[in-house]
């Protein structure tokens, strides 16, 4: 029995006839998929650390639009890499069942890498696309879990392709054999199936961050030009439980904490203030983008109004009671930008109340869930 | 061993053990055994269900077709299905937020596979014509 068990699966590899399944396909496409992989991870530490920046980093307000470029590379290009994946997995697929499973103790640490690798893709990609579908399917806090997971992939994945490197250089760098033309041409074929693949997933979704191309964004969760004013939204005012407070007529914003003269003025107190118009998009984590014309009071004037120093870090609070997103730090380098401003108008109009009536910030090169809105209270520290 | 190797080695366990203690430390935010239950659940539905699946639909479609612009269509058309499928589904619209999810998915999912049909029906029909001309 045990014997007739051992034949069966021996012979299951071997039962995958396809050429396909083979180490140049492989090769190629773990090549593809190391380039996206270290794409999205940059990206995403790069997103994770302008959200949490340590006490010692100031993250510098230009280039305006660096953050919707990074985190559009980071989704979009997380959502190319989709097909990329289930096209590398099929390849492989028949080395899953080769017997005996482990050849010895290193094999068994290889593969249970290859196993941590495959699960750790998997997780990225799927909780990726669910997020921003905004189907939160899980128990835990997505941003945590999509944190730590890319360690643990990125590692895998560094191990793994130090294991198969002599592989990859064999297979795309080193043509020796002359292959059939068949073979050739299924490999193109498939590769070029996959790449389109890619592509067009790319394409049908790229418009919610790159204007031009949003009339193409089918399969895109946001529409750029989608809400109130034109403009998408992450938070409504409602979710936020700020219906009432920024309708109360007793309403101020306040500066206060480490300033020389104390500030708390009324809406038509910040009307009367000098205003500015600037274009700047409001780039979320999610990996939508749009771009509006803002006016309002600069954040710096506000700072020198109230006499704070220039090397202060302010902090900028909303009427939100709770939530992960209701104060958000403004560094030196940003508040000094003359880009920043405490929004009062979209458009000539004022804010709905969804994109932060009263007043919100809007600030270049920053993720968009700390463009706080709502916001009553500026405090210097 | 050279050291190239090592080192790969040292910075790949290394990350590898910070996403470990990153979870193990955060199991307040990232829930371990809800998070376990997702990874070891896509591994099995991908390893268990959809490339068995695919196996299948592969040997269907390889005794249909000889390999033609309808093979890859297939192929293109299910992978954007799959991506495009928690949107279809819907599940994140919010009543007071219609900005979320604010497109006719259903449709556009229509659209885009009517695309690739109508590409894949003209690709063939020029490979057709172009064989004819060949033979003549």
């Amino acid at each position: 029995m045990k014997e007739r068990v051992e034949t069966l699966m021996r012979s299951v590899p071997g039962r995958f006839t396809s050429g396909l399944h083979s180490e140049r396909v492989a090769a190629r496409l773990g090549l593809w998929l190391g380039v996206s992989f270290t794409v999205a991870f940059v990206t995403g530490l790069f997103s994770h650390f302008m959200q949490h920046p340590p006490g010692w980093l100031s993250w510098p307000s230009r280039p305006v639009g660096l953050y919707r470029v990074t985190q559009g590379l980071h989704v979009i290009g997380g959502l190319a890499t989709i097909p990329l994946l289930f096209a590398k997995l099929w390849t492989v697929y028949p080395k899953l069942w080769q017997w005996p499973p482990f050849r010895s103790l290193s094999h068994a640490v290889e593969r249970a890498l290859v196993l941590v690798l495959v699960g750790a893709s998997l997780f990225q990609l799927t909780t990726g696309l669910l997020n921003i579908s905004y189907a939160y399917l899980w128990p835990f806090s997505f941003p945590v879990a999509h944190y730590w997971t890319a360690y643990l992939l990125y590692g895998a994945l560094v191990i793994h392709v130090v294991n198969e490197w002599a592989k990859v250089r064999r297979n795309l760098w080193a043509r020796e054999e002359v292959e059939p033309r068949e073979a050739v041409t299924a490999r193109r074929r498939f590769l070029g199936t996959v790449a389109a693949a890619s592509g067009l997933t790319v394409l049908f979704t790229v418009g919610e961050t790159y204007a031009p191309l949003s009339g193409l964004a089918l399969l895109a969760p946001r529409d750029p030009h989608a809400g109130p004013q034109g403009l998408p939204v992450n938070k409504s005012a409602a979710a936020a439980g700020v219906t009432a407070a920024i309708r109360d007529p007793g309403y101020r914003l306040t500066v206060t904490g480490a300033v020389r003269t104390p500030l708390s003025l009324a809406y038509d107190d910040l009307l009367r203030l000098p205003q500015h118009t600037v274009r700047l998009p409001i780039a979320c984590v999610e990996g939508w983008s749009a771009e509006a014309e803002w006016s309002g009071i600069r954040l710096r004037d506000l700072a020198a109004l109230a006499g704070v120093a220039p090397g202060s870090v302010l902090t900028v609070e909303s009427l939100e009671r709770g939530g992960g997103y209701r104060s958000s730090e403004v560094r030196p380098p940003h508040w000094n930008d003359p880009l920043t401003l405490l929004a009062l108008r979209i458009d000539g109009a004022p804010l709905a109340p969804d994109h932060g009536f009263p007043v919100r910030l809007i600030a270049p090169n920053r993720p968009g869930v700390l463009q706080t809105k709502w916001v009553s209270k500026v405090v210097a520290g | 061993m050279n050291v190239g190797r090592w080192l790969g080695y040292g910075l790949g366990g290394g990350l590898v053990v910070a996403g470990i203690a990153g979870l193990v430390v955060n199991a307040h935010q990232t829930d371990p055994l809800g998070w376990a239950l997702w990874f070891g659940g896509l591994i099995a539905a991908h390893d268990g269900v959809l490339v068995p699946l695919v196996l299948l639909a592969g040997v269907a479609v390889g005794r249909l077709t000889k390999p033609s612009p309808v093979r890859a269509a297939l192929t293109v058309a299910a992978v954007l299905s799959l991506v495009a499928l928690p949107m279809v589904a819907g599940i994140g619209r919010r009543a007071d937020n219609p900005s979320l999810l604010p497109l006719d998915y259903g449709r556009n999912l229509l659209v885009v596979l009517g695309l690739i049909a109508l590409v894949t029906a003209l690709t063939t029909i020029a490979l057709r014509l172009r064989g004819n001309r060949r033979r003549e």
